[in-house]
């Protein structure tokens, strides 16, 4: 098991180096950071100078590329040109970014496995039954269904038809307010809704193919054939094994929740990760756009190497050599 | 709804209880004395997809929606970017879907951004599936640095935020609908690939491979004119359900203001255009965000009745 979580690790090294040299060089190449000085005819041009020296704007991408994984080895992230005051460093402002983007993540993963194992199951247990066409339906209506619209919607029902009809605003349309819990619950309840919609769907959907594989097995009917009853049947012998496929679309999710929704947090001007990526791309702040894209993808891999060692418990057919 | 249908048995022969005439595509069992009609997979394929009701349905629900979307605006009186005195108008006879806050007409506006949407993303699907299919069967075929650059290429996509490279792309390059494309298919490529090196996988040490191969038939060959056409069923399955998420995407990115520029008009930067009038008109963004989810979800319903009739072997339990 050590070995193979070394040898894991070892190897998406190389991949991550890609990945992040990659988006370095894109996010390089698509803009001139000094363009907006350039315009600038009262300032001084050996301020000029000291920028290009600071960022050491004079040479080649890959040797900068080269400076910043050094940095960042060391714990160096660099500094933010666009978000926190005058120059700040990027660190604080990614653990304060995705300290607000968690605070959408986990309970949105807590709500879409709970309902994409109670959804799933029931429709397993029930093929062909009207409530299985309902819940396949309506996971349909989520896979089809464009984030940004559904998070329009919700503004529009919470925000403006519910004001205008009958006059109460139960939740906030927009922005994060952490005063007090129910203030939280206010204004997180429609971006989390809004995650959830989207994301249960197709969670459901693998959940119900997974568990009617397992209730067609042979040792359910065996169970079955002892007379055991039936919710003893779905509950313990089926769901169990029925569970385990999920481990990795679970790993794959959350790992994808926590690294921050662009839509939905711009939408819900939610100040997560998402909108200060959307914000560090298209204001050219590297430093920061590399901080998050590297804080993504460490996520994933880790997500990933857990949800491989967690298979490995579950499943004891499964072996790592 | 793969399973919507039902189990599938003894459909394969229709009976008939006059055998006195045999139809041209019937022959007599003598034994039983009854017709037994001889279908093509094309007619079976089409038998199946019959069946699969909400699947027609979205299929006559597109077409209604494609040919609103390319006759419409010729029937109307307005011009896509022409501007009226009518500002802000809410929905009226003159105006179904109202007016923007320069006056136009934005019924003209959503189907002519559906069009340029629709256009869009099946230009997407298409180019994704010339090129997943190329080199997912080059990689299915012969293994070896192909196959392992795309399983690494897979595994980058797989930590790299698609998103990012949207955003960066879109950035540098988006506002015209060429780069666009251009970039979806880019992204999406992987998926098709995969699906059809697994085919190859499966279909490189069958008998037929072997009999093409001892009659002389050449790499190429034996790729495109055997191995292929025995994947058409899942290609064109994937093709299709790739329609619904490249105009998802398309109308995402338009909608954060990296796609398609104004005053070309999707059905994302509609609803981008509209997001601050949310309160007066609402109706400008449910309008054209509708469309995209009503498009996607026919296609996805069609998908889905064109995996029952063109991808039988796949009919295991799915979700």
């Amino acid at each position: 098991m050590f070995a193979f979580v070394t040898r894991r690790l070892v190897t998406t090294i190389p991949l991550l180096l890609v990945a992040t040299f990659l988006i370095y060089v894109l996010v390089s190449i698509t803009g001139n950071p000094l363009a907006r000085l350039a315009t600038c005819t009262t300032c001084d041009p050996a301020a000029f100078q000291r920028i290009i020296e600071l960022y050491e704007l004079d040479r080649p991408i890959p040797v900068r590329y080269v400076g910043w994984v050094t940095g960042a080895v060391t714990g160096d992230l660099g500094t933010s040109t666009s978000l926190g005051a005058g120059t700040g460093d990027v660190l604080p402002i990614l653990i304060d970014r995705a300290v607000n983007t968690a605070k959408l993540a986990v309970p949105a993963f807590l709500i879409i496995a709970t309902l994409a194992i109670s959804l799933g199951v029931y429709s397993a247990v029930r093929q062909y039954s009207l409530s299985d066409y309902t819940i396949t339906g309506l996971s349909f209506l989520g896979i089809s269904m464009p984030v940004f619209f559904f998070a329009l919607l919700l503004q529009v029902v919470f925000g403006v038809w519910l004001r205008d009809w009958v006059d109460v605003k139960p939740f906030y349309v927009a922005g994060m307010r952490s005063g007090s819990f129910t203030e939280y619950l206010r204004s997180a309840t429609l971006p989390v809704m809004t995650l959830v919609f989207v994301l249960t769907a197709s969670e459901s959907r693998f959940q119900r193919a997974s568990m009617l594989e397992v209730i067609h097995s042979d040792y359910i009917r065996t169970a079955k054939a002892k007379g055991l009853s039936r919710r003893r049947v779905v509950f313990k012998h089926a769901l169990r094994n029925a569970l385990i496929p999920l481990v990795t679309i679970w790993a794959l999710d959350f790992a994808s929740l926590l690294g921050g929704s662009v839509v939905t947090e711009t939408v819900f001007s939610w100040p997560g990760l998402g909108p200060a990526l959307l914000r560090g791309i298209s204001e050219h702040d590297l430093d920061l756009t590399m901080a998050i894209v590297l804080f993504v993808a460490t996520l994933t891999i880790v997500f990933n190497l857990v949800a491989d060692v967690l298979y490995g418990f579950l499943d004891p057919r499964i072996r790592y050599d | 709804m793969t399973d919507l249908a039902g189990p599938e048995l003894g459909h394969q022969h229709e009976r008939s209880v006059t055998p006195e005439v045999a139809p041209r595509d019937a022959f007599v069992d003598e034994v039983e004395g009854i017709v037994v009609h001889s279908r093509s997979f094309g007619r079976q394929a089409w038998d199946r997809f019959r069946r699969h009701r909400v699947a027609v349905v979205a299929a006559l629900m597109l077409v209604v929606m494609a040919v609103a979307f390319w006759v419409g605006p010729k029937l109307s009186p307005y011009e896509f970017t022409e501007i009226t005195i009518d500002i802000k108008q809410g929905p009226s006879l003159s105006h179904p879907f109202g007016t923007d806050p320069i006056g136009r007409d934005l019924m003209v506006r959503t189907f002519h951004g559906g069009r340029f949407s629709l256009r869009i993303a099946i230009t997407v699907a298409l180019l994704t599936t010339a090129i997943g299919t190329v080199i997912g069967a080059v990689s299915g075929y012969f293994g070896g640095l192909v196959d392992t650059l795309l399983s690494q290429l897979t595994n980058l996509f797989l930590i790299v935020p698609v998103i990012v490279v949207l955003l960066v792309v879109g950035i540098r390059w988006g506002a015209s609908p060429n780069t666009v494309t251009v970039l979806l298919a880019f992204l999406l490529w992987p998926q098709i690939a995969r699906v059809v090196r697994g085919l190859f996988l499966q279909y490189k040490e069958q008998e037929f491979v072997l009999a093409a191969k001892a009659s002389g038939a050449g790499a190429a060959r034996i790729m495109f004119r055997h191995i292929v056409p025995n994947t058409f069923g899942p290609i064109i399955v994937n093709t299709t359900l790739l329609v619904g998420i490249a105009i998802i995407l398309e109308s995402t990115l338009s909608f954060l203001g990296l796609g398609v520029q104004p005053p070309t008009p999707t059905l994302g930067n509609l609803v981008e255009e509209a997001k601050g009038a949310i309160d007066s008109q609402p109706s400008r963004v449910l309008l054209p965000g509708g469309f995209v989810l009503l498009i996607a979800l026919c296609i996805n319903f069609l998908g889905d009745g064109l995996r029952d009739a063109l991808d039988p072997t796949s009919r295991r339990v799915r979700g």
